[in-house]
């Protein structure tokens, strides 16, 4: 019994990396109609930044949050700007290309920077774990932390789209642009505050991740941006709740399958699950059916 | 209050607008009639800066604005209700006009009031999301959330399209009490016998050029203008 609630733990802890690197993709998608297969990187980079601040320099862990999201802003601002503002009217094709030409840009610079050696990176909550039931479930701070943040991400994403005028200038521009432009909203610096946002989040994730998984490499983001992305389609790809929803289930099926049917193809039972609902609802779990309009 | 001088505008090859002319005077009715695919809209949309010509002049309250980024112009006094609506179909009525009023600092209840008193049944429906609005009332959104940003001149891109005879009826009316409060209007339709009803002057557009001009009543009495666009 307390395995299995461990592991539910571990999976929801996963999960919330995923879906604080998903409502990333989400929200990049609704806005300006791209997958940013460069968003897993960001991430990566964000870790760097931290170990750096912290490692290296022996900063507050506090300190290397800020700074990893404050360099992962402006890196998210500026990948924008040269590379997918360009584009704006190009084939969907085109920007694509275009994405993974910069997620490889990202993995090769941070190797030429930063070597392709492992770094170990330090938890920057620490390594204690919190014991309940009279140590029968011990659960680590990290996993706190972990899912803390995403709800709080969660909630306060919510509260900004819902509630401030900026918020919903995104939500506008990401129905119509065009009809966002005659209310007097300016739809580029929307793109890049939506940009902004995403990168932020993702240098959180980046910390997150590398504080339950130590090992730190330039390819570090490949794969859970990968994961992530799934868990955006999962839930319905430009749905932020969608976004939450899909990387939660995500993390807790790979870690049942791991737990309960094999490590190796836990991977491949993730994606099986992914394509069964897709199949079943080709928008995601919460995304909206919609017949493009001519 | 609204010039535009010989502008010629292009869809990559295609040469929609070809070489037009023709003003807006503060208080008139302008209307822009003419067939589908004359270039109505894309003189609109050339106008709110969504597309720029190729050559010529677009000159708004003595201010050049041919060159002018489009989210700029709503806060020269400039709104555009688009064609077919355009409205946040996810947004909630509300929502939509506040975007409607989004270069405000601060959205005033004065200026719901005023859309409200046009427009009751959109303070009814308030809450509701406006996808799910029907035709007219989309309609209605669509023009109340252009007088949320309190605009000089307000564009209408046939505003009638897709609507039951009484509707256009009350399109029309609601049109009419804009202008009375002192708003000038430039109005594009197909629709051109209600359009020349309301308008003090309009201008026939044919395959990108203006064919026709005069006063609302004087092409209503035209001939030419009987047998092409009001039937006889
Ligand atoms: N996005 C577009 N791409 C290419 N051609 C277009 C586009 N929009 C309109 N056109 C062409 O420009 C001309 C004028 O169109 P439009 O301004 O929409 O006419 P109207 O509003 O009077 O019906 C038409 O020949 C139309 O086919
Ligand atoms: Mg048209």
């Amino acid at each position: 019994m307390m395995t299995f609630l461990n592991y539910i733990l571990s999976g929801i802890s996963l999960g919330s990396i995923y879906a604080i690197i998903a409502l990333g993709y989400t929200m990049v998608y609704g806005i300006a109609k791209m997958l940013n297969f460069a968003h897993g990187d960001v991430i990566m980079v964000g870790a760097y930044i931290c170990f750096f601040a912290v490692s290296r320099y022996s900063l507050p862990p506090l300190v290397g949050v800020i700074a990893a999201m404050a360099v992962c802003t402006v890196l998210g601002i500026v990948v924008e700007r040269l590379a997918y503002k360009p584009l704006r009217a190009a084939p969907s094709l085109a920007v694509l290309i275009t994405a993974i030409g910069v997620s490889y840009f990202l993995q090769n610079g941070a190797q030429l920077l930063w070597t392709p050696n492992p770094k170990v990176f330090s938890s920057v909550v620490g390594t204690g774990r919190l014991a309940l039931f009279g140590g029968q479930l011990t659960v680590s701070y990290v996993t706190i932390t972990t899912i803390a943040s995403c709800i709080v991400i969660m909630v306060a994403l919510s509260w900004f789209t819902g509630n401030t005028k900026m918020g919903k200038a995104m939500r506008a521009c990401s129905e119509d642009k065009g009809a966002a432009q005659l209310m007097g909203i300016n739809v580029n610096s929307t793109i890049s505050v939506t940009f902004a946002i995403g990168s932020a989040l993702a240098a959180v994730a980046g910390v997150l991740l590398c504080s339950a998984y130590p090992t730190l490499v330039p390819t570090t983001g490949a794969m859970p941006g990968i994961k992530a992305f799934t868990a955006a389609v999962f839930g319905g790809i430009g749905s932020i709740p969608g976004a939450f929803l899909g990387g939660l289930l995500l993390g807790v099926i790979e870690i049942f399958a791991k737990a309960y049917i094999s490590t190796q193809l836990s991977d491949a039972v993730v994606f099986a699950v992914l394509i069964i609902v897709l199949l079943v609802k080709p928008a995601g779990l919460l995304g909206k059916q919609v017949s493009e309009k001519v | 209050m609204l010039t535009v001088e010989n502008i010629d505008v292009f869809y990559g090859a295609i040469h929609a607008i070809k070489g037009i002319s023709f003003n807006v005077n503060e208080g008139e009715v302008v209307a822009l009639i003419g067939a589908n695919g004359a270039g109505k809209s894309t003189t609109l949309k050339t106008i709110s800066g969504i597309m720029h010509p190729r050559n010529g002049k677009i000159t708004f309250l003595d201010e050049d604005i041919t060159r002018t980024e489009g989210h700029k112009l709503p806060a020269k006094g400039l709104a555009q209700v688009p064609e077919g609506r355009r409205i946040f179909q996810q947004m909630t009525v509300m929502e939509n006009l506040e975007m409607g009023a989004y270069i405000q600092k601060k959205v005033s209840a004065e200026d719901f009031d005023n859309v409200f008193s046009h427009f009751p049944r959109l303070k009814e429906r308030r809450s509701q999301i406006a996808g799910t609005l029907s035709g007219g009332e989309q309609q209605m959104l669509a023009m109340g959330r252009a007088l949320m940003s309190r605009p000089k001149l307000l564009m209408l891109d046939e505003p009638s399209m897709g609507l039951a005879p009484i509707l256009v009826e009350e399109i029309f009316n609601i049109i009419q009490e804009f202008h009375t409060s002192g708003t000038t209007i430039l109005l594009v339709e197909q629709n051109a016998e209600m359009a020349l009803q309301i308008a003090d002057r309009a201008y026939v557009l044919e395959t990108g050029k203006i064919a026709l001009s005069g006063t609302g009543k004087e092409l209503s009495e035209s001939d030419e203008i009987r047998k092409a666009y009001l039937g006889g």
